[in-house]
């Protein structure tokens, strides 16, 4: 999901740099403050796991592949702020070093699969988590539909980033990320529910237990990460999937940032109105499928999972 | 003044297990004293106390001093620029992303900067056999390379103790001669745990013997370790090179 | 997997590798910049630019197979997202403009990783200012990349050398382990680092 240079106007790439500058900036400062001094180098380390667990071969059909992410895994091991500054390690050195992931598209990359994905995976996995209870089930059934939560968001993200930019139309870009990653979500699901339950069958105490005091600055954190998750998804997704302004593009003249070459209006104006009316309905319904089946495959992960534990001593392969 | 004091050093692990049982031992300033002991022994557990990463909560009253300082607050900052620990697995210690930052480290820790820092680390990559090594990457050094840059850092800090994990494990020949040479070749104190018991005749004066965490023998290598039958009870065994004696 | 492919640094004493980090960062960050505010029809700019790394290339002796292996390896992604862009009206224009530029600023990151080493880049972001924490984790998961990718390799051949039976399910499973196994390993790596850092006197 690494967007290349070029793809992306001035005012998007702006805007998603400043949004993930600004939850990077939380992260850091929240994981400076709670993580004890002996695990700082852990999150170095993890940012290097997270990377060679991105290499591994998933094998899917003929030949070809899938690979993990990893936003949530690493949510589930270290934690919501950890994992926001995990991934973005990652981002920032497949971008410089690997030129995977554009420089200028380095902001809407780190928003998408840095903030979005963990934040999102995270919140997922401690809500389905309060519902489905914290034994090992319960878990890996959050962990995994988690997983597929965050990578659909990261997704819808993606196709908004790339719709506010003139790049891809909505009516292009929706379908063909999110449909993607609706069924890619689907593995990233099934390894994340598998990863975590090698961990916790190993050594359950490396996964992250959320510190129970904190009170107040807990509920900040929450509250700034939603408010620059929610900011984000408003100013990229709402202008192409409603009719909503464009404050974005309003902003940007307004600050001089070179408004797009009208030529590109038409194509827009084109899947006007009507477009998106026939479009919300079908789009609402695949939405809803795709939620009942990531579900469903998290939840029969979960069960053959712990039912393998119940058959005392079983062996993986 | 000993550059090791211990005194009736004991540690229980989390579990409860005795880990050390009222060790004591000294080393004295310039002497290299070996630390055998099957494994378990408690070896490496007693080095971590030289530079107060054990015990995890310290004492009121610490058991081990170095240099004539107790390994406790406030004097952890000089102790740790002091003794020189060389873990027993080089890539934990080479954490930096290149040789010289790793050197580097610890005089920058110390406040050192700019050109003095600049010939500190040249003197100690100098003093290894690693000079021109600089910018190399630790991953892609030899074992035996990776200890020196290891040891490298460790003598920029101007160590005056060095306390070494089975600093010739996995070493080949050449790794292990090279390592030897110049560890004889360094005049600070040592305190050398290692499983390689020629290593121990060949450069300590003294040797001690650890079993479960308590000091069972003590005394120069040609004796303690030429005494086949007691090495063999304490799962060790008489080097070969005490096997044939020759007029060396 | 390859060494080679890891690390992107071309070993060279040029004009272009002596260059200070900073400078050459601060380079390619403006040509990148450039490139994408060029309107879509520049072609002849484009040329320019390409004409320029191609210079740049050349000065720092960076050898064009592997820089056009590394191109092609990342292409695929570029062009499947331009190929979207093909679904709509002008759609040929903007699919080869896109292509053309993306193509172009890989050119210019590539050269940059190639020419400069990654502990002066991460002192560059440190210069900026850029939060201790960060860099220093940027530094560990550099350092430990290769070993990591090493033991994830070791472990997959393990695998694969007790594995009678071939399989989908086998196989993920087999990777998932991996990959669990290379987080607790790093766990215990990162409390013996941490042992390793206080030793030497780090301070939080």
């Amino acid at each position: 999901m690494h967007i290349p240079d070029g793809f992306l106007d001035a005012k998007t790439a702006v805007a998603a740099g400043a949004l993930a500058v600004a939850g990077l900036g939380v992260a850091l400062r929240r994981v400076r403050r709670v993580l004890p001094a002996r695990r700082v180098p852990l999150i170095g380390l993890a940012a290097a796991v997270v990377f060679a667990a991105q290499l591994l071969n998933f094998p899917v059909a003929g030949g070809t592949s899938g690979h993990l992410i990893g936003a949530v895994v690493a949510a589930v091991l270290l934690g919501a702020s950890a994992s926001v500054v995990v991934m973005s390690a990652v981002l920032i050195l497949q971008c410089f070093l690997f030129a995977d992931g554009g420089l200028t598209a380095l902001g809407a990359n780190l928003f998408n699969m840095a903030l979005v994905a963990p934040l999102v995976g995270y919140g997922v996995y401690r809500l389905v988590r309060r519902v489905a209870g914290s034994g090992l089930r319960g878990t890996l059934l959050a962990a995994g539909f988690a997983a597929w939560c965050s990578t659909v968001a990261a997704a819808i993200a993606c196709a908004g980033e790339l719709a506010v930019s003139g790049t891809v139309a909505w009516r292009v870009a929706l379908p063909a990320m999110a449909g993607a990653h609706m069924v890619l979500g689907l593995g990233e699901a099934l390894v994340t529910a598998l990863i975590v339950a090698a961990v916790a069958r190993s050594r359950p105490e490396l996964l992250h237990e959320p510190a129970l005091a904190d009170g107040w600055r807990r509920s900040a954190g929450v509250a700034a990460y939603g408010f620059l998750v929610a900011l984000g998804m408003v100013v990229f997704v709402a202008p192409v999937a409603s009719r909503a302004p464009d404050v974005l593009q309003r902003v940007a003249a307004e600050l001089g940032l070179t408004p797009r070459a009208p030529a590109l209006a038409a194509p827009f104006a084109a899947y006007g109105v009507p477009g998106v009316r026939a479009g919300a309905a079908a789009t609402a319904l695949a939405g809803a499928i795709g939620v009942v089946v990531a579900f469903a495959v998290a939840w029969t992960a979960a069960r053959v999972l712990t039912r393998r534990d119940r058959a005392s001593g079983a062996h993986d392969a | 003044m000993n550059a090791v004091e211990v005194r009736g050093l004991s540690y229980r692990y989390a579990d409860g297990t005795a880990a050390l049982r009222a060790v004591t031992l000294d080393v004295a300033e310039g002497e290299r004293v070996g630390l055998v002991g099957p494994n378990g022994a408690g070896k490496s557990t007693l080095l971590l106390h030289l530079n107060g990463l054990l015990p995890e909560r310290p004492a009121d009253e610490p058991a081990v001093r170095v240099l004539g300082l107790p390994v406790a607050e406030p004097h952890l900052r000089e102790i740790r620029a002091s003794v020189g620990l060389l873990f027993q697995d080089p890539d934990d210690q080479l954490f930096c992303p290149t040789v010289w930052e790793d050197v580097a480290f610890g005089p920058q820790q110390l406040g050192m900067r700019g050109a003095a820092l600049e010939a500190r680390v040249a003197r100690a990559l100098d003093q290894v056999g690693l000079a021109g090594f600089a910018e190399r990457l630790p991953q892609h050094l030899s074992r035996g390379e990776k200890r020196r840059a290891c040891l490298a850092g460790l003598l920029a800090c101007e160590a005056r103790v060095l306390a070494l994990d089975e600093p010739t494990s996995d070493l080949d020949p050449r790794g292990r001669r090279e390592l030897k040479a110049l560890l004889r070749a360094l005049p600070v104190a040592q305190l050398i745990a290692t499983h390689d018991l020629e290593l121990v005749v060949e450069t300590c004066a003294r040797v001690i013997v650890l079993d479960r965490g308590a000091v069972v023998a003590e005394g120069p290598p040609a004796e303690v370790l030429a005494d086949e039958a007691r090495m063999l009870e304490l799962g060790l065994e008489k080097p070969h090179i005490l096997r044939h004696r020759h007029p060396h | 997997m390859p060494d080679r492919l890891l690390s992107p640094y071309h070993h060279g004493e040029t004009v272009v590798h002596r260059l200070p980090a900073g400078a050459k960062t601060a380079a390619a960050t403006a040509l990148v910049v450039t490139i994408v505010v060029l309107p879509r029809g520049a072609w002849a700019a484009y040329g320019a630019c390409a004409a320029a790394l191609l210079l740049v290339a050349a000065l720092a002796r960076v050898p064009l197979r592997s820089l056009g292996r590394r191109i092609l390896l990342l292409e695929p992604f570029v062009v499947g997202v331009a190929a979207l862009s093909l679904l709509q009206a002008g759609g040929v224009r903007v699919f080869a403009a896109m292509l053309a530029k993306s193509t172009l600023c890989l050119c210019a990151m590539l050269l940059l990783s190639g020419t400069t080493r990654f502990s002066d880049l991460l002192r560059v972001l440190w210069r900026l200012r850029v939060p201790a924490l960060l860099v220093t984790s940027l530094a560990l998961m550099y350092r430990y990349l290769a070993l990591l990718v090493d033991e994830a390799v070791r472990m997959t051949r393990a695998r694969r050398s007790r594995t009678f039976a071939a399989g989908r399910g086998i196989a993920w499973g087999g990777a998932a382990t991996v990959a669990a196994q290379l987080f607790v390993r790093s766990s215990e790596r990162a409390e013996r680092v941490y042992a390793a850092m206080c030793a030497r006197g780090w301070r939080t």
